[in-house]
């Protein structure tokens, strides 16, 4: 039952709505039609009654006053309405096994206004009976050998017989139909919009905030998610200026400290000094990359994604001067353009490829053509790949696997983080998969 | 015998600046400096400075806008102090007319490297410095100094490594002038700090690529034969 019902229902809250609505106005529709029509029916029985009593009267009149023998001719000159026959025989019609007339078909005829008459004018006997929807009444002339038979046709009663009843159902509810789906999806465009925001914060926390506008109930939403995301926005931006005050206050004494290096008498001592500077230093830059917020900063524009590849495998091979030159390779169409923040994706990809330089000893990338607005870019190592269930913990910040902690190649732990982060607010995305034959993909996708 | 070359150092972390001083005086600097950008104009009449070293970020007045007003007095040659990669600055600071950047924390030697590169460059271009022109158009691709960019005849940024750049610089200053690979590296040693050992035959083959110039039948940056290379295109600049 459940089931079904979910089947016929529509999806969307306005459909849903749209359809309850619908269905209840055709069914007050149909009943408000219905007390209509047989208001009407009433009317036109109480004319019917009226006209039909009315020539009765006036022919057992007619037929009273006149001779027995030219009844027939008179009878025959009068112009009667369909559905009242007359005639003058020597028998009622009414014969034995016809059905009674129920009271309300008999009022049709008024026998008490007949019989209320003078008395030489009273039928000396009125006889009833139905057959089908035929009414038949005899009644017995004054003199006592002629009777006057009428036949009254009563017309069936049929509210929903009239070709008025089915245009109006049809063109009141569809005018009706039009009205609610309009309004529906007017009432419930909040909802989506509510959803559509939802989602844009979800990417980027700086989105642009609801309209507090419309009825109170979508104002008062609107409200309180622009406050929920002003909310959000504060947390996210104390956090990064945070980490972005520690890196840039780190930035003062690790200048001095290199400066002072300088002035050490050991040689040996002064240049592991440094290296280790460079390595805190290093460590900041990461930190500060992650912290700071660059997809704002830095504007979108079309950049040639091709170039960008052989940029970055390039200084990666040029960082490497002991690295095989084939280790870095680049596969695939000379120009590919797409829109991006260049520095930003230039960092993403520099990630990647240093990641697969330190822990595969190589990195080829290969460019795939778009399809299916989709670019997609492989980045393969020779390493010996990570644990299956490690694939998204990687992307973690500040999360390292085992093994890779040593100072030589460890780094902070925020490369694949970095990445993904810029990957994702362009709309990409990286994930990391073993190869069969041994060695690490980074899968890239970008939307073309 | 010359003089010592007389450097204004402006930082405002009083460290950095006594430790820069007497690292650069004992690489043969004189130096002098300066606690911000009001004690830097005091003493600016004072001495001929052959080149100032500037913190962007300084209290008070900043480094920016009194980078601004040195441009104004006189042509002595900028090296500012940026924070890490913050990209604006640096732009706009490019685009006031410094004449380079070092990132803080910067290792004393690289800044030592690119203080004797930019003084070459000053005493050999005979003091006459042209701001950076905003674009500079070569056969279809324009050339953005003040951003570091090239664009392609889509208008689609096209990356270059700091090796390509500089070499692609050396070229479109000088078009259609052919440029033996020792001028070459001459040039280049003189405005890069970084590494830039691989041959210069690698490096135009690599800038060829960028460039979508045939290397077997160039038409952008062709082979000179006895060792050279020449840009050959009309080099149109604007301001």
């Amino acid at each position: 039952m459940k089931a079904l019902l979910r089947r016929v229902l529509p999806a969307s809250l306005a459909a849903r709505t749209a359809l309850f609505l619908v269905l209840a106005l055709m069914a007050v529709q149909a009943a408000g039609l219905t007390i209509h029509a047989l208001d009407r029916v009433d009317l036109q029985r109480a004319a019917t009654e009226r006209e039909m009593s009315a020539r009765t009267f006036a022919l057992w009149r007619a037929m009273s006053v006149t001779s027995p023998e030219r009844r027939s001719s008179i009878l025959a000159e009068l112009e009667l309405p369909s559905g009242l026959e007359a005639s003058v025989d020597d028998e009622p019609a009414v014969r034995m096994g016809m059905l009674p007339a129920p009271p309300p078909v008999l009022r049709m005829i008024r026998p008490e206004i007949l019989l209320g008459g003078p008395p030489r004018l009273r039928p000396r006997e009125i006889q009833a009976g139905m057959r089908f929807t035929t009414l038949y009444v005899s009644m017995r002339l004054p003199e006592g050998t002629q009777w006057l038979n009428l036949q009254i046709h009563i017309p069936p009663m049929r509210p929903w017989h009239s070709e008025t009843f089915l245009a109006a159902f049809v063109l009141m509810t569809a005018m009706a139909a039009l009205l609610i789906i309009w309004a529906t999806r007017r009432l419930t465009r909040p909802v989506s919009d509510l959803a559509k925001a939802a989602n844009a914060l979800g990417r980027d926390v700086n989105a642009p905030p609801l309209p507090e506008d419309g009825p109170r109930e979508v104002a008062t939403a609107a409200r309180a998610f622009n406050t929920m995301a002003e909310r959000i926005r504060r947390f996210v931006g104390d956090r990064t200026q945070m980490l972005a005050a520690i890196g840039h206050d780190l930035r003062t004494p690790i200048t001095r400290l290199k400066l002072r290096a300088e002035f050490m008498e050991d040689d040996e001592q002064r240049a592991k000094m440094l290296a280790d500077l460079e390595e805190m230093e290093a460590m900041v830059t990461a930190t500060l990359a992650f912290a700071r917020d660059d997809a704002a900063a830095e504007p979108s524009v079309p950049l040639d994604l091709a170039a960008l590849c052989r940029t970055v495998l390039d200084e990666a091979a040029d960082a490497r001067p002991d690295a095989a030159p084939e280790a870095f390779s680049y596969q695939g169409p000379e120009r590919l353009t797409v829109r991006g923040r260049p520095i930003a994706l230039k960092r993403a990809l520099a990630n990647l490829v240093a990641n697969a330089a330190n822990y595969g000893s190589a990195a080829r990338v290969t460019l795939l053509q778009p399809q299916v607005g989709q670019i997609q870019l492989r980045i393969d190592d020779d390493g010996p790949g990570i644990p299956d269930d490690s694939h998204d913990a990687v992307f973690q910040p500040f999360r390292r696997l085992e093994g890779s902690r040593n100072r030589e190649t460890g780094g902070v732990g925020l490369g694949l983080p970095i990445a993904r982060n810029i990957l994702r607010a362009h709309g990409g995305d990286v994930t990391l998969q073993n190869r069969p034959g041994g060695g690490l993909t980074a899968v890239v996708t970008l939307p073309a | 015998m010359e003089p010592a070359p007389h450097i204004l150092v402006v930082d405002d972390d009083r460290e950095i600046r006594e430790l820069l001083a007497r690292f650069l005086e004992k690489q043969g600097f004189r130096v002098t400096t300066a606690r911000e950008a009001r004690e830097a104009r005091r003493v600016w009449p004072l001495g001929r400075y052959h080149i100032v070293i500037l913190d962007l970020m300084m209290p008070g007045e900043s480094g920016l806008d009194f980078a601004r007003w040195l441009r104004s007095q006189s042509d002595v040659p900028i090296v500012m102090l940026t924070a890490m990669g913050e990209e604006t600055d640096r732009i706009v600071g490019l685009e006031l007319g410094a004449d380079d950047y070092v990132a803080k924390p910067f290792n004393p030697r690289e800044l030592l490297a690119r203080i004797r590169a930019v003084m070459r460059r000053a005493h050999g271009e005979g003091q006459r410095r042209d701001p950076l022109p905003s674009a500079i158009r070569f056969g279809g691709w324009t050339l953005e100094p003040q951003r570091r960019r090239l664009l392609n005849p889509d208008g689609a940024e096209v990356s270059l490594t700091g090796g390509e750049y500089e070499l692609l610089t050396v070229l479109v200053e000088r078009p259609n002038r052919v440029l033996t690979r020792d001028m070459l590296m001459d040039l280049l040693r003189g405005r890069q700090a970084g590494p830039f050992d691989r041959a210069i035959d690698v490096a135009v083959s690599r800038l060829r690529r960028k460039l979508e110039d045939d290397g077997r039948n160039p038409s952008l940056i062709k082979t000179v034969r006895g060792g050279g290379y020449v840009l050959a295109a009309d080099v149109e600049r604007a301001a």
